[in-house]
Parts: structure tokens; C-alpha cells; sequence
């Protein structure tokens, strides 16, 4: 078990999107299904190699794969649920990307090089830091998906601005569904991440865990008043369509900034 | 046996003899009945709008069945000379009869190659035969393949893949913007034909409400009352466009009714989402400027027609995928059929040759009792027995490949042949 390492789970994923891309060209039932099949073989592996490392959800490494995770759950639903739609093409290289930056930052170690192990390592165990991580991971996810029906949208409303043949091209779901899709996931992903930031500064004011300027802080802060403004124009100004896709894609931006950048050369939370 | 199809079809006549020739009402029934009994034939008849043809199949080896005798049953029948009708008919025998029908059902021989109602239409032209009991063992047989020829085209070939009319295409690019139709709303502007096409199509859809408005409050009233929709004045046309989700409009305007300035104003009162004009009337009835491809998709009548030649295009390049697969299921339902007539006679002449063999080996070796070793005796039994299936050869293959040509006439000449010349009991 110990030998999965993530090349297996990431090359997995890799052939499955080769495999999605040449479907799109070549349309046969056996190409879905391989694909389908490495990609499902990407997930056992992905899950084995958690198992096992369980990496901290503090670090950079840890989250990045556990996003990546959820992501492909997401990828084989719709690709078993879905099959006549182009779904792996847009879910695939998300996970591709999550997995390539998990690699950049490499696992997190302690002083002496020992690779730290521990979903919710050392004091992180407690509930509230639990209850803390759990929240902002779910939220992520949340703008992930909301990213992806986003890009979907803007795909989909292209194709139907020059009038390509329906059944020309890639297959995607109805403009409908994928703002469905986005709606869903923004509401849902909002009070997670409301949550999540409360909590987060009730602790950081009770113990001594960050400050006000700590690059994590601004940026979830950031990323927060993107998700009122994206709520606010939507459900109160009834913006939709292209319009709305863009602002989840600027939030998914600054998803992928407060996730990375604030770590970098830097450590997990104390 | 023989098996005959002699028939004429929207490629070799006119409409106007299609319909003297046609088999409607109670004239099919009678005209199975009589063939049946005249012939004393199996009969199916398979009559649409676009071809009349009769399947015969006469299992007794001494029916005289031909093709003369149906275009004169034919000419009788409808009443109509045969000098009239000859020209115009086509016949098949045999594998060609096979190949034909599996054609045809394939909808490879249909005006719009790939529609699916002529799989429909056969297996009716079967069921009614039946229930005349006209149909007997070979037909039975050629119908039920046929019924799995056309499934395997339709599954293994896209040859009937999207749609062909310029009204149902409406409803593939609307499928692009919507999912659920129960809480839309469906605007219809005008009152032309093709607009009453299209609108059946989207009823199928299951709108949650239909809307009618025309320039004359009767005729949206008529509309309204045949789609079981609601009919709304002219003067509301602004207020309803706000609030539809699909618009069809088919008027007769000669100037666009909605302009660009129009369009903005009545875009900036809409709350729902996107908007799937679907404008067929020529001259268009909306300013083309107004699509977007996001809050507002608008659809001319060419759009939807481009949508029909790109299928009718793609169904093309399924043709021969299909046509191959024809031929492989004619060849199999020929030899399939040769194995279910030649097997019985093929395994009584086996078992014939088989207890003469044993009978006269069985007498030579009482001769040579004790002069021959165990090993000679063997050889000896293992040379009569290679004689046995050497002298089988020759009658078995000419059998098969006789039968593969046609499953009637030539193939039955053989096999009395065979019964006769080896005097082999029924």
C-alpha cells in the first residue's frame, strides 16, 4: 500500500482524460468505458494512498488532494450518470491541476524530514479546528463545482451563440441544468464558508493560532466578500447567466490563491 | 419452396397508382385470404403510403408460384390492367426476396433513409397476416429476423440518429437550453402551418402553459382551443414576451414585429432565465440582433433546416455500415433456414449410409475371423468409414451451396434428388 504513490493516481487520471479527448474525437462506447475504468482506478488508488499518508488538511498537500478526491467521486458519478456528456473533459483537468500542485508542494515534513501523517494532526484534533477544516474543505468544494458548471455555461452559450448543430461537438448539459448546477453549489458553498471563517476567527481571537494579517486570513476574507457580492448580484439584482459563470470563475481564482499562495514556504497551522 | 416479393414503391410509380394499388380497409384481409387459398401460399402484404408489396412463400415442392400470377392476381384484384401496372412492379426471388425486406425495414429503401416508422408499418403488415393465418413457417421465420435485422441497424449504425423535419428540429436546439418543460411557458405568435407543426412537437415536451396571440382575437382563439393553450390579445404580445420561456413565431408580417429597441425594452422587464425564440415566419418576425446565445437564443427557419441536412448528411455515412450488416443477416437467415430444411434429410442419409457401412464391415470381418490382427481390423473399419464420409461429401456440400443461393426452388430440386436417388423415408 505503501508503494502508491501520486504518479499511480495521477497518470490514472491522465490517461482517463486522454481517453474522454480521444472519445470526443472518435466517438465509441469503449473509450467512455475505459475511461470510466481508469478514472475509477485513479479514485481507488487516490483513496488507498489517503488511507495510508492521510495528510494534514492544514497543508497545502493534504487539502489539494482531498479536493482532488471529492472532485473525481464527482467525475465518476457524472460520467456513470451522464454518459452522453462531455463531463470528464471539464472535471478531469481540474483534478489533473489539483494533483500537479499537491506534487509542486510535495507532503508536508517535520523538523527532522519524518513525513507528518494525520488528517487533523497534533492539536488540530480538537472539534472546533475539525469543525473548522471540515467546513472550509466542503466550501471548496462547493466553488469547484460551481467553477466547473461555470466553464460548462460559458461553453455551452458559446455554442449556442454561433449556432453550432446540437448534435455537433461536444455534448454538455442544457443551460438550465448548469445554472442550476452553479446556484446549487454557490448557496450551499456560501454558509459553509461563512461558517467555516467565523470559526475560524472566533479561534484565531481566543488563541494566539494567526492574525489579522496573515495572508490565510485576508485571502479567505477575500473570498468571502466575493461570494456576497456574487449572492448579492444574483439573488437580489437577478443577474444570470454569462455574467454570473465569469464571477464563480473569479471566486474559483481566488479559491485556488487563498488555498496556495498563503502556504507557500510556509507551514500548516501551528 | 419458393419465396417471391413482387411489389412497387415511391421509387418505380407515381403516387396516384400507389393508391389503386394500395391494400386499405377490408381489401387486405380479403386479398391474403385469396392469395392463401388461390396459390395456396404463405402471404404477407405490406402496404403504406409509399409501397405495396406482397411476400409469398409456397412450401410445396410442387407450387407453380410465379410473379405473372401475382401481377395478374394484382391487376384483378384492384382492377386495374396489368399492361398498367407491369412496368412499374419490381420482383424478388429468394436470398434477393430476403435481402429486400431486411432493406426495407432497415429503412434503407425509405424516401428519408433511417425513419423508423417503416419497422412499425412491417411488423403490422406481419401481425395482420397472422391473424389471417396466412402467415406460416417460412414467413414466420423471415419476419421475425427481419424484426431483428432492423434493431441491430438502428443500434449498431446511427443511421436513425437526430431529427429530419424542420419541426421537430425545433426541439433539439430548445433540449440545449432547457431540462424541465413543466414550469415553462410556450408563447405561440401567428397561426401558420409549419408553426402548428413545431408547436406539436414542443407539446410533447409537456409545457406547463401554452400561450396564443394572433393579430385576430378568433383565429388565437382557434389555436388556442386546438393546443389547449390560453389565448392573449395583440396588445399584450410586450408583457407575455417577458414572461415566456419559448416563443414560436410564425406570422405572416411583412416587417419585423420585434425590433432591437423592442427587444431591450422587453428583455429588461423579463425575470426568468433564458429566453428560446424559435422564429419560422418569413419574412422573420424578430431582428436577428437580438440573440445573444445566453439570455436570448433565437432560431430562424434556416437554422432548423441546417439542423435537418446535417442529419439527413450523417444518416448517409451510416449506409453502408448498414447495408453490410443487411448482408451478413441475409446470408444468415439463408443458411440458418437451409440447416432447419436440409438438416433432417442430411442426417437420415448419414444414418442410412451409417448402418449399411456397419452391416457390411460387421460381414467382413465374420469372413476374416482370426486371420487379421487387431490393428488391421481397425484400419479396415477406419477406411470404410472414410469411404462413408468421402462418398457424403460431395451431396452435403452441393446441398449447402445450393441452399445458400436460395432458399426455394433450386435447393428443393436437390433435396428430392436426394431423397429420391437414396430412397429415404419422410
Amino acid at each position: 500500500m505503501e508503494r502508491i504513490s501520486l504518479f499511480c493516481f495521477g497518470a490514472s487520471y491522465f490517461v482517463a482524460f486522454a481517453l474522454e479527448l480521444w472519445h470526443q474525437l472518435r466517438p465509441r462506447p469503449v473509450q467512455r468505458l475505459f475511461a470510466t475504468l481508469f478514472g475509477a482506478a485513479g479514485l481507488v488508488a487516490q483513496t488507498l494512498y489517503l488511507g495510508v499518508w492521510q495528510p494534514p488538511l492544514a497543508w497545502q498537500f493534504g487539502i489539494l488532494l482531498v479536493l482532488a478526491w471529492i472532485l473525481s467521486i464527482f467525475y465518476l458519478f457524472g460520467s456513470i450518470h451522464r454518459r452522453q456528456q462531455a463531463w470528464g473533459l471539464f472535471v478531469l483537468p481540474l483534478i489533473l491541476i489539483l494533483v500537479s500542485a499537491a506534487t509542486v508542494f510535495g507532503p508536508p515534513t517535520d523538523e527532522s524530514g519524518a513525513r507528518l501523517a494525520g488528517l487533523f494532526s497534533r492539536d488540530d484534533r480538537r472539534l472546533l479546528y475539525i469543525i473548522h477544516g471540515s467546513l472550509a474543505l466542503l466550501a471548496a468544494v462547493g466553488v469547484c463545482v460551481g467553477f466547473l458548471a461555470s466553464v460548462m455555461y460559458l461553453v455551452q452559450a458559446r455554442r449556442l451563440k454561433v449556432k453550432l448543430l446540437p448534435g455537433q461537438g461536444l455534448k454538455l448539459p442544457s443551460l438550465e441544468r448548469l445554472e442550476a448546477m452553479n446556484d446549487r453549489a454557490l448557496t450551499l458553498a456560501f454558509p459553509l464558508l461563512t461558517a467555516g471563517m467565523g470559526l475560524g476567527v472566533w479561534l484565531m481571537l481566543t488563541e494566539p493560532v494567526a492574525t489579522w494579517n496573515d495572508p490565510r486570513v485576508l485571502s479567505t476574507l477575500s473570498l468571502w466578500l466575493v461570494f456576497v457580492v456574487l449572492l448579492l448580484l444574483r439573488f437580489s439584482f437577478h443577474l444570470r447567466g454569462r455574467r454570473v459563470a465569469l464571477l464563480t470563475i473569479a471566486a474559483f481564482t481566488l479559491l485556488l490563491v487563498t488555498l496556495i499562495v498563503p502556504h507557500m514556504g510556509r507551514g500548516g497551522l501551528p | 419452396m419458393i419465396l417471391l416479393d413482387v411489389g412497387c414503391s415511391f421509387r418505380t410509380t407515381t403516387v396516384d397508382l400507389r393508391e389503386r394499388l394500395a391494400f386499405d380497409g377490408d381489401k387486405l384481409p380479403r386479398a391474403l385470404d385469396e392469395l392463401s387459398r388461390r396459390y395456396d401460399c404463405e402471404a404477407v402484404i405490406l402496404s403504406t403510403c409509399n409501397r405495396v408489396e406482397l411476400y409469398l412463400a409456397a412450401v410445396a415442392a410442387a407450387s407453380k408460384l410465379t410473379a405473372d400470377q401475382v401481377i395478374h392476381f394484382l391487376s384483378e384484384f384492384h382492377g386495374v390492367p396489368p399492361e398498367a401496372i407491369q412496368p412499374h412492379l419490381y420482383t424478388h426471388h429468394h436470398g434477393d426476396a430476403v435481402r429486400h425486406l431486411f432493406r426495407v425495414i432497415a429503412s434503407l429503401d425509405s424516401m428519408i433513409i433511417g425513419e423508423g416508422q417503416i419497422a412499425g408499418q412491417v411488423k403490422k403488415a406481419y401481425e395482420q397476416a397472422q391473424e389471417r393465418g396466412t402467415a406460416g413457417p417460412l414467413l414466420h421465420a423471415l419476419f421475425q429476423h427481419a424484426r431483428q435485422v432492423a434493431r441491430r441497424v438502428r443500434t449498431e449504425t446511427g443511421i436513425a440518429r437526430g431529427h429530419v423535419s424542420v419541426s421537430s428540429a425545433a426541439v433539439d436546439y430548445v433540449r440545449q437550453v432547457f431540462d424541465h418543460f413543466g414550469d415553462k411557458t410556450i408563447l405561440v405568435i401567428g397561426a401558420g402551418k409549419m408553426g402548428e407543426l413545431t408547436l406539436r412537437h414542443l407539446r410533447e415536451l409537456r409545457p406547463g402553459k401554452i400561450l396564443v396571440t394572433n393579430r385576430s382575437p378568433e383565429k388565437a382563439q382557434t389555436v388556442a382551443r386546438g393546443c389547449g393553450g390560453e389565448p392573449v390579445l395583440w396588445e399584450r404580445l410586450d408583457e407575455v414576451l417577458a414572461r415566456a420561456d419559448i416563443v414560436l413565431s410564425t406570422t405572416g408580417a411583412p416587417q419585423p414585429i420585434v425590433t432591437l429597441d423592442r427587444w431591450q425594452r422587453i428583455a429588461a422587464r423579463r425575470t426568468s432565465g433564458t429566453v428560446v425564440i424559435l422564429d419560422i415566419a418569413v419574412p422573420r418576425d424578430f431582428d436577428p440582433r437580438i440573440h445573444d446565445g445566453d439570455q436570448t437564443c433565437l432560431f430562424n427557419i434556416d437554422d432548423l433546416k441546417r439542423i435537418r441536412e446535417a442529419t439527413l448528411a450523417d444518416r448517409l455515412k451510416h449506409v453502408a455500415p448498414a447495408e453490410t450488416i443487411v448482408e451478413t443477416e441475409t446470408r444468415r437467415f439463408l443458411k440458418e433456414w437451409a440447416r432447419r430444411r436440409n438438416g433432417p434429410v442430411i442426417a437420415r442419409l448419414t444414418q442410412e449410409l451409417e448402418t449399411k457401412r456397419e452391416a457390411i464391415v460387421r460381414q467382413l470381418l465374420a469372413r476374416l475371423n482370426g486371420k487379421l490382427t487387431e490393428a488391421e481390423r481397425s484400419y479396415l473399419e477406419g477406411a470404410f468409414r472414410l469411404l462413408q464420409n468421402q462418398f457424403l461429401h460431395g451431396p452435403i456440400t452441393a446441398l449447402t451451396e445450393e441452399s445458400h443461393e436460395v432458399p426455394g426452388a433450386g435447393g428443393h430440386t436437390l433435396l428430392d434428388a436426394m431423397r429420391k436417388l437414396f430412397r429415404l423415408q419422410e
